[in-house]
This record gives structure tokens, C-alpha cells and sequence, in this order.
């Protein structure tokens, strides 16, 4: 009797909100407040111990996390830099074909349908230095006699896991650019045209301003999905060797599980994201300038 | 400053034809209209001469290069787009100067240059507004003064003034006008509005499915139209048009209305023959209400019920009933008249047009 007291909305919208405090809510101030707290899986009773910013200051000053931390920005610096070329470059293109164009837009997409996880598979095996693809395409074409080490010499480990990201995440900046492309007016590159410009320019002054908010939509929806290179950090070297593929991720993961510090690695992972927000505002900001400037209706 | 000539220029899109050898001389700094019905091709064939569509066949010349290969950049040539096709990035200063800009001068001219044209268009307190921020006049002047900044051979507009009201148009209309004399250069203007063609240009170019029918002055192909197509086009309200068969001496109605055949053809007419007689509505009006032409032998007078009448103010247009269907005619020093009474109007056939039946040619007495 006491529940018919609510109104209709309420009660209907309750078990939604029920579920979502049950798998958001709950876990998400769990892990915020497990942050302050030494927890770790081994002990259980550790979750009740209260011991203020001190993971933080711990996180903070340590040398490994500002490694990782270094390098992750490096790679998405990287990353996001690569895909919005290849992506535009893609776009470019593919604007550019008179037949096939549907299907042209279908294979783009293609990366985007497989699991992080396969890829990661995928690319490991490509760049394994014994049976790879690669080494043997470039033995093959006489470039080199070595076994070039890709997962195993650290830098090229890195470069190795960029080129997988990039594989997989083009495809997010190409279909957002090509839309751009796609709804731009032609007049006012054929203006450009008789203004005098040459190609170049007038994809300078003219396409690139029109297709900027778009490589900032792209660029926003990447900041905010980055943790998902987790899956094929994992899968291909799993931080290694020696740690130097080891990104934000990877050492959050490996704090929590491994070394069973879950407390440590939420302090981690609450400062990574700080900074996934920010990377977020940051482009957020660049495109409502960039929408304003070519005067958007939308 | 150049003259413009188009040499059996042909443009297929695929095995389309749409533009099929026409031949066009326009004169240095003459200004030229190509008019014609929706889809006749005069943006094609403008878009050609400013090189944003490729040439099929023949040759455009500016000044005396032939262009078919050359980019619009190396045409030196301005165009003024239908969609006005402003950058929507740009301010409209930046708008303006862009192409000096690209050409690589300096600031201070680019901004002295920018004022002027500016100060002409009467868009100085406009600057440095974006065009998102402006009406449909606004942008369209902006259009027209990014055109002009830069100082072309050859300007090339595209219906600038059809996404204008009525009396903006009249305006702008005039600003073109002014534009032309104190530019002193070649600009081609295609529109569908012929009396934006009539008021603005030196020759008319009419053109229809992709053919040109006639070339001249307006008062050219307003007097002598040298096809039934032209003398449709030309004139508002259009010519009063219908067939005749050749009888004894008179011209005979479908439905046996007559009218003796005008003076100036009455040697060259044989009994039945077919033809189109036209007449425009100057030249049929209410008896006494119309232009005194001179020639009295040469007018014929006939009861006719009045259907409708459009009173514009100086002068009505007055519907009347002949063959079957409403002539219009322009009654000047108008009264009003009652629908359905009977009043004598005047046909002065010293101005009748008559057309061969099957090729649509003009008979030229
Ligand atoms: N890209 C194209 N592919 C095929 N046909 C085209 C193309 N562009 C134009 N046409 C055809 O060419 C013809 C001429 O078109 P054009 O745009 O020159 O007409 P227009 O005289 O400017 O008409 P309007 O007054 O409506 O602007 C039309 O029949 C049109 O259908
Ligand atoms: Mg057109």
C-alpha cells in the first residue's frame, strides 16, 4: 500500500535506477572510497582501514607510475596524431571514388567491427619475429636476412602495439571525417577555385576549416574510449619486456590482479581518469570553436 | 579586360548531351545575358567558361588564349554563384580579400582594396561579421564584392539575384548596372528572369535545350524575334500566339475568327498556307487605350467580351476573349471594365509576328 503513494514515473523508472546504482553506483563509490583504503584482495579486512591520500601520495612519487604515465601520453600523442592523418587521408579518398563508394565505406568500417582483443591476436602474431607475417614478407623481399625482434626489443614493441591501435582505431577518424566530407557544401570550393587557389590551398583554407569540427568529434569519442588499448597491450606484450610497453592501463591492471593492491591501483586509475577528462574537455572546447567559426547550424 | 568566344562548344555528361556547339562571340567589356527556360544548360555553359566543368568539345577563348585546359585559377576570371557559396569561416572582410590574399599581396592594399569595394556595396559596417550572421541581400552583396576585389577580366554570375525579394532585386539590380560601367569589364549573366536580362545587358543570348536561338540586342529580340521560342520568351506578359490558316486575303481562326493579313506580309502569304500569328499585348488593346502605332490602315477592330482584368496601377491587363482562349491585353490610361461586357479592341497588325508552322521560324516580310 505505502508503494502505490508514488507517483506513476517514479515507480516505473525505480528498477532501472535500482540496476544502475546496483552495477554503476555502488561499484563506482566503492572504488573511489577503496582508493583511500590499503585494500588489497588478500585481506579483506584491509577495506575498513581508512588511510587517507596516502595511495595517492604513494602513486604520486613513484617513478614507475610517472614512466607509465609518460609513455601513455606519448602513445596516445601518437596514436591519435597517426589516426587522424590516415583517417583524413582514408576519408580523402575514399570522397574521391566514383565507383564502389559503398562498399569502399563498408571495408573502412571493418576494424571497428573486430574485438580489441582479436586484434591484439591478430598483430601479435603478424609481428611474432619467428613466424610472423612480417618478417617473413620483408625475408621474403630480400630487405632483411634478420629476424627483426618487434615484440621484443622495447621500442619496437611500442611501435609494434601503436601500429595495431591505429589499425583498429582509423576507421573511427575516416568515417567521422568522410561524413564531413560527404555533407560540405561544393560552392564554396568551386569559389576557391576561382578565387585563384590551387588544390592545396583550397583544401587549406577552405575543406580543412569545414572538416575540423569533425576531426574533433572523432578526436573527443577517442579520448574518452582510450582505455580501451588495454586489450591489446595485454594480448601482445602484456606491459613487457621489461616493462617498457607498460602504459596507465596495463600497470592498473597488473597492480590489482597481480599484486593484489586494489586500493593502489583505484588511486591509479582515478588519476588516469583525470586525465582522460581533461583530454576530453580539451577537445570538447576545440570543437564547439571550431563549429562556431564555420558559422554550424547543428 | 578581354573578350569571351565560345567555338562550337559541346558539353556531354556521358552520352548526354546538353550543350550542343554553340558559338558566342562576346565583346571587351560588353555585357552579355544568357536567358532561357530551367535546364536549356546556361549554367553549364557558364560553369565551362569559368573552367569548373570540363569542355567536351570546341574551344573557349579569353583574350586571346584559348582556356579549354587551364584551371579557373589561370582564367582570371570572378564568379558570382546562385548559393552565393560564401567561406562560412570567413568574416566578410576575409571573405572579400581571400583571393588577393592567395595572390600573395600585401596586407595594406588587400585592406584598401576591401574598403572600397566595401564603401560601393555599402557593406563597411559589415566586416567583420561572419556570413551565418547576415540576410540573403547581405551575403549577396558580399558575393558580388568578393567579385569585384579582385579586379577580373571577366566577370561570370549565375542567377545572383534569385534568391532576393522583389524589391531588393530591383536594387541590386541596379547596382549591377553601375557596377558594369564603372568596371569597365566583359561580364556574362545568365538568368531566367528576362526582364533582369532586358534592363541589364547589350546583347541577350536565348538559348533552349542546349541550342542558341538567337543572339541581339533587347530591343532586337523584342521587335524581331526570329523564332516562335523567342517571341514566347521574351515579354511580359508573352506574346498573344496562335495558328492561322491563309484564306483569300484573311487570316483564319480554328475556331473562324478572322483578321486581314498584316500589310507587310500580304505579298508573300498564298492561300493555305499554314502559320502562327502572334501579336503581343502592346499592340492589341481596348480602342483608344493603346500606343498610336501610326499606321490606322493597318489596325483591325473586333467586339470581344472581356474575360478578366489585372489592374497594375498606370496600366490594367485586360483578358478578352478570341479563339476560343483569353488574348491578354495592355490597356494604358486604364477605366475599369466589367467582366463580361463587350468592348472594341484593336489588334495593329503592323506589329503582327508570323511564324512557319513547322520549323517555327519568323516570316520576315
Ligand atoms: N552532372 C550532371 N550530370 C548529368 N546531367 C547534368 C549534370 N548537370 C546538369 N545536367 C543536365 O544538363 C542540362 C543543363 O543544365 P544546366 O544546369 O546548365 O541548366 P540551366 O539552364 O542552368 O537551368 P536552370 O535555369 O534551372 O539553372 C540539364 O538538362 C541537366 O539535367
Ligand atoms: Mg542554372
Amino acid at each position: 500500500m505505502k508503494l502505490s503513494r508514488l507517483s506513476a514515473p517514479v515507480l516505473l523508472l525505480f528498477p532501472a535506477f535500482l540496476v544502475l546504482a546496483a552495477v554503476v553506483v555502488v561499484p563506482l563509490a566503492l572504488s573511489f572510497y577503496s582508493s583511500f583504503t590499503p585494500f588489497r584482495l588478500t585481506k579483506p579486512e584491509s577495506l575498513y582501514v581508512f588511510i587517507g591520500l596516502r595511495n595517492y601520495i604513494t602513486v604520486l612519487s613513484s617513478w614507475d607510475f610517472w614512466v607509465a604515465f609518460g609513455r601513455t601520453v606519448l602513445f596516445l600523442t601518437i596514436a591519435l596524431n597517426a589516426e587522424m592523418l590516415l583517417g583524413l587521408g582514408l576519408a580523402l579518398l575514399v570522397s574521391k571514388a566514383v565507383r564502389g563508394q559503398r562498399l569502399l565505406r563498408t571495408l573502412m568500417m571493418f576494424p571497428m567491427m573486430f574485438s580489441p582483443v582479436l586484434v591484439g591476436f591478430q598483430f601479435k602474431f603478424l609481428f611474432n619475429d619467428n613466424i610472423g607475417l612480417i618478417n617473413n614478407g620483408l625475408q621474403s623481399l630480400g630487405l632483411t636476412d634478420q629476424a627483426i625482434p618487434w615484440l621484443i626489443d622495447g621500442n619496437l614493441a611500442l611501435f609494434s602495439i601503436t601500429v595495431a591501435e591505429v589499425w583498429s582505431s582509423t576507421s573511427v577518424f575516416a568515417i567521422l571525417i568522410l561524413a564531413g566530407l560527404l555533407a560540405m557544401p561544393r560552392d564554396p570550393i568551386e569559389a576557391a577555385h576561382v578565387d585563384g587557389c590551387t588544390p592545396l590551398q583550397t583544401f587549406r583554407f577552405v575543406t580543412w576549416p569545414y572538416l575540423m569540427p569533425f576531426a574533433f568529434i572523432a578526436m573527443t569519442i577517442r579520448s574518452l574510449d582510450v582505455a580501451r588499448a588495454y586489450d591489446i597491450v595485454k594480448i601482445m606484450t602484456d606491459g613487457g619486456p621489461a616493462k617498457r610497453t607498460e602504459l596507465l592501463w596495463t600497470l592498473v591492471g597488473r597492480t590489482a590482479y597481480s599484486d593484489a593492491r586494489m586500493g593502489m591501483a583505484n588511486a591509479m586509475a582515478y588519476f588516469a581518469i583525470v586525465l582522460s577528462i581533461l583530454f576530453t574537455v580539451y577537445f570538447f572546447r576545440k570543437l564547439a570553436a571550431a563549429r562556431q567559426q564555420i558559422g554550424a547550424e547543428w | 579586360m578581354a573578350p569571351v568566344s565560345l567555338k562550337k562548344l559541346v558539353k556531354r555528361y556521358g552520352a548526354l548531351e546538353v550543350v550542343h556547339g554553340i558559338d558566342l562571340e562576346v565583346k571587351d567589356r560588353e555585357f552579355i545575358a544568357l536567358v532561357g527556360p530551367s535546364g536549356c544548360g546556361k549554367s553549364t555553359t557558364l560553369r565551362m567558361i569559368a573552367g569548373l566543368e570540363d569542355v567536351s568539345g570546341g574551344t573557349i577563348e579569353i583574350g586571346d588564349n584559348v582556356v579549354n585546359d587551364l584551371p579557373p585559377r589561370a582564367r582570371n576570371i570572378s564568379m558570382v554563384f546562385q548559393s552565393y557559396a560564401l567561406y562560412p569561416h570567413m568574416t566578410v572582410g576575409e571573405n572579400m580579400g581571400f583571393s588577393l590574399k592567395i595572390a600573395g599581396r600585401p596586407v595594406e592594399e588587400i585592406k584598401e582594396k576591401v574598403a572600397d569595394a566595401a564603401a560601393i556595396l555599402d557593406l563597411s559596417h559589415l566586416l567583420e561579421r561572419r556570413p551565418s550572421q547576415l540576410s540573403g541581400g547581405q551575403r549577396q552583396r558580399v558575393a558580388m564584392g568578393r567579385a569585384i576585389v579582385r579586379r577580373p577580366d571577366v566577370f561570370l554570375f549565375d542567377e545572383p539575384l534569385s534568391n532576393l525579394d522583389a524589391k531588393l532585386r530591383t536594387q541590386v539590380r541596379t547596382e549591377i548596372k553601375k557596377l558594369h560601367a564603372r568596371m569597365q569589364a566583359t561580364m556574362i549573366y545568365v538568368t531566367h528572369d528576362q526582364v533582369e536580362a532586358m534592363t541589364l545587358s547589350d546583347r541577350i543570348v536565348i538559348m533552349r535545350d542546349g541550342h542558341i536561338e538567337q543572339i541581339g540586342t533587347p530591343e532586337e529580340v523584342f521587335n524581331r524575334p526570329l523564332t516562335k521560342f523567342v517571341a514566347g520568351f521574351i515579354g511580359s506578359p508573352p506574346m498573344n500566339m496562335d495558328d492561322v490558316t491563309v484564306d483569300d486575303g484573311k487570316l483564319v481562326f480554328a475556331t473562324g475568327a478572322t483578321l486581314p493579313i498584316p500589310p507587310k506580309f500580304r505579298q508573300s502569304l498564298t492561300t493555305g498556307q499554314k502559320v502562327t500569328f502572334g501579336l503581343r499585348p502592346d499592340d492589341f488593346f481596348p480602342t483608344g487605350h493603346g500606343l498610336n502605332s501610326g499606321d490606322a490602315e493597318a489596325v483591325a477592330q473586333l467586339e470581344l467580351p472581356v474575360s478578366i482584368t489585372e489592374p497594375l496601377g498606370n496600366e490594367t491587363l485586360v483578358f478578352v476573349g478570341f479563339n476560343g482562349r483569353d488574348w491578354v491585353s495592355r490597356m494604358l490610361n486604364p477605366r475599369p471594365l466589367p467582366s463580361g461586357q463587350n468592348i472594341k479592341m484593336s489588334f495593329d497588325l503592323s506589329q503582327a509576328h508570323l511564324f512557319d508552322l513547322t520549323t517555327g521560324n519568323s516570316l520576315v516580310a
